[in-house]
């Protein structure tokens, strides 16, 4: 990471700048930002988190930056990423043999896609699995995994570049971006050009319930996020997502709040005393097995993703459990509905593999043959229409709120990088409530 | 150098090696993550040499562990949860070792085989087996209630419902306690085994009653077996987490385990918890080194007799 010269980084940060002039979003020039581990911050005794103009004090950011020194993309607020680096030629042959290397969460891809994939190409496809984005980050920062692919968030994108860790794409090698994918994700906010991703899956966070369980409705109150806290029937039956966005977020949503990205210290404050609240009403766990509790009956009334229902109903329901028992809502006016990307790790031995591979997620056939045959998750894409499902009774009529529209995602809310000391309120607001 | 002990030396070696490479190494790289900083990115950058250790993370903890601390609540919790499984479990095992040792007959040698068995299975699956064994239409849920348990830790208040999967301090400490019983039992059985029968004989003769030469022969015996049992199963149930991960889930029955586990896997603090880590060590040396001086105190003891 620190092997460039000076004299790199700053080409590289003039370059970066003149091609974010040229388009239409604030480009900023971080090139080569974040050398070695040499730029700590003070001991949490004296704690002065890292916000502000960002470590390099880039004076072309106008707005909040994260901390690397990246401004934070909004929906109203595009992004283009400093490009590092140089994407491959587009003659380049695929390499051969060997093995591609993959590294995403457990279970989140096809094995029959994998192991096609690696029969059509001739090699072997390994996937190494992480259990937070945070964990997957720390490892590749610290240069201790080497991988080809990473599977990953928008919101973790601009400590990925700032880092060195993903490798520009060349799109000319990924047709099947504009062929295949939803016009919304062709050049997305979070990462304008494009230049790093290419869209993965797409989710949305709302209610899942058990309907034969649940003595009401959630769908039906005025404000249905207050079912969690209306639920006192159900204590030890109630769960909440373990993430520290969707956790706070949760109780945020119920007082009505729409920025999902605030870091009003205020507003969390509130939140952690709204999720104590909770707690004490019905003990609430938290979770992300929803795709398993669920359907088991181990939990009746779940904050969850969309793709974990329709997970639930391809994979997780004992025998005897019809799967219209499960419900779930979503609140097509704020709730979180998002998508998660794909990129190439900067030092990919098989940069064109990688390449195709991403590609051949973006294929129709496989994209479907990945969602519904396994991983539950809706890819973005025009030809797959998931009411096919519906009509199909592979979901049934209550989840009909599991499936992603298009219509939806233009509008949807999202949560989104934050600056050092926001991203350091909301975990430290899920901590405190975690610990109990 | 007599050359029996150089063969024993250089025997060791391996294991000394192979301890000092998996263990020592492996705690150092926590004590420099403790004593180290992190990043804007809060990417933690341990610090080696000691010279250049930052107190600051360390100083938090200290400061969480105490009362009104952001894990003073998880850290009061584990101390209860585990002098009380350890009592539960010593309630339960030495009846179990002193029938194994002394009275099994014939079947000692299937009793043993029993004792043993659960070392064949993962902790992990055990505790898996839990979560099915204490769902709503579990066989131990059924048990419970048909010996009427479940309304008794209700009368009492320690049971809130008939959910024991949903967030309960009482299922949390009976996994522990089952967990962690067979490590128990081991040593004390070793330590029961051992004692000669013609000592209690002795001070049977000499007119104690049956208690009286249980409670100041039998027990003095088995003093060091006992504690090293004690030991053994004290200091994992103290950073153990994923026990109540898997029977509870809720911020309710979080250990010190969880908030540890919290702070290392995502978020800004992960050399908080790496301070934290060193913080509960040096809780638990104090608790060895006191149970090493018992030790040395019952071996000076055994030497003058």
């Amino acid at each position: 990471m620190s092997d460039e010269s000076a004299e790199d980084r700053r080409r590289i940060s003039r370059r970066s700048l003149l091609a974010g002039a040229a388009g239409a979003a604030a480009a900023v020039g971080v090139g080569g930002a974040l050398v070695g581990c040499e730029n700590t911050t003070q001991p949490v005794a004296v704690s002065s988190g890292g916000g502000g103009r960002g470590i390099l004090g880039d004076p072309t950011a106008g707005g909040p930056v994260d901390a690397s020194g990246i401004p934070l993309s909004r929906r109203d607020y595009p992004v283009t990423m400093p490009r590092v680096g140089d994407h491959v030629p587009s003659r380049r042959p695929p390499e051969r043999g060997g093995e591609l290397r993959i590294y995403n969460y457990a279970d989140y891809l096809n094995p029959a896609v994998i192991k096609a994939f690696g029969k059509q190409e001739g090699v072997t496809v390994t996937v190494t699995t992480f259990q937070t984005l945070d964990e997957a980050f720390s490892k590749l920062s610290a240069g201790r995994l080497r991988t080809d692919v990473i599977f990953t968030t928008p919101d973790q994108l601009s400590r990925l570049v700032g880092r060195h860790l993903v490798q520009p794409l060349n799109y000319e090698l990924l047709p099947n971006l504009q062929r295949n994918v939803w016009p919304e994700l062709h050049n997305p906010f979070y990462d304008v050009g494009p230049r790093y991703t290419v869209p993965y899956v797409t989710y949305t966070t709302g209610i899942g319930w058990r309907n034969d369980k649940l003595g009401f409705d959630p769908s039906k109150l005025d404000q249905p996020w207050d079912a969690f806290w209306r639920a006192t029937p159900y204590r030890g039956r109630v769960a909440i997502l373990d993430d520290s966005r969707e956790g706070p977020g949760l109780a945020l949503m119920r007082r009505g709040v729409t920025d999902l990205n605030t870091e009003d210290p205020a507003l969390l404050r509130r939140a952690l005393e709204d999720l104590r609240d909770l707690d004490a009403r019905v003990r609430v766990k938290v979770s992300i097995s929803d795709y398993e509790t669920l359907p088991t009956g181990r939990t009746w009334l779940h904050e969850s993703w969309s793709g974990d229902l329709i997970s639930a109903v391809l994979g997780y329901l004992p025998s005897g459990t019809p799967a219209d028992v499960l419900s779930y809502w979503f609140d097509p006016a704020g709730a979180p509905i998002f998508n998660d990307c794909i990129c190439v790790a900067a030092d990919a031995e098989k940069p064109v593999l990688a390449h195709r591979f991403l590609n051949h997620l973006l294929d129709t056939r496989v994209a479907y043959a990945n969602f519904a045959g396994f991983v539950g998750y809706q890819p973005p894409l025009n030809a797959i229409d998931a009411d096919v499902l519906l009509r199909r009774g592979i979901v049934p009529p209550t989840l009909r709120q599991a499936i992603v529209t298009r219509e939806a995602y233009a509008n949807g809310n999202a949560y989104l990088t934050l600056s050092a000391t926001g991203q350091q309120l909301w975990d430290r607001t899920w901590a405190a409530f975690r610990n109990g | 150098m007599r050359r029996g002990a150089l063969t024993w030396r250089l025997l060791a070696i391996p294991g000394v090696a192979w301890l000092a490479a998996f263990f020592l190494v492996a705690f150092y790289a926590i004590v420099s993550v403790g004593f180290g900083n992190v990043t804007t990115l809060y990417q933690p950058v341990p610090h080696w040499n000691p010279l250049d250790w930052n107190v600051g993370y360390v100083w938090v903890a200290v400061k969480a562990v105490l009362p009104g601390g952001q894990t003073w609540d998880a850290f009061l919790r584990t101390v209860i949860y585990v002098v009380v499984a350890v009592a539960l479990s010593l309630a339960i095992g030495f009846p179990v070792a002193w029938y194994t040792a002394r009275h099994a007959g014939r079947w000692r040698g299937v009793l043993l085989v029993a004792l043993v068995l659960p070392f064949w299975i993962s902790y992990l699956m055990r505790m898996f087996a839990w979560t099915n064994l204490l769902a709503t239409d579990g066989y131990a849920t059924k048990a419970l209630h048909a010996l009427s348990i479940d309304s008794l830790l209700s009368s009492v208040g320690l049971l809130d419902g008939r959910d024991w999967l949903g967030g309960q301090h009482v299922a949390v400490v009976m996994a522990l306690v089952y967990g962690y019983v067979p490590y128990l039992i081991l040593p004390l059985f070793v330590a029961l085994d051992r004692i000669d029968d013609r000592v209690i004989e002795a001070a049977r003769d000499l007119g104690a009653s049956p208690a009286g030469a249980f409670w100041r022969v039998v027990v003095p015996l088995a003093r060091t077996g006992t504690l090293a049992g004690i030991v053994l199963i004290a200091l994992p149930m103290f950073g153990d987490y994923y026990t109540p991960d898997l029977i509870s889930g809720s911020p309710n029955t979080s250990m010190l385990g969880n908030a540890i586990n919290g702070y290392v896997q995502g978020g800004p603090d992960k050399a908080l918890g790496a301070a934290l880590t060193l913080v509960a060590s040096a809780f638990l040396l104090v608790l060895m080194f006191s149970y090493l001086r018992v030790l040395r105190a019952d071996q000076r003891e055994a030497q003058r007799a």
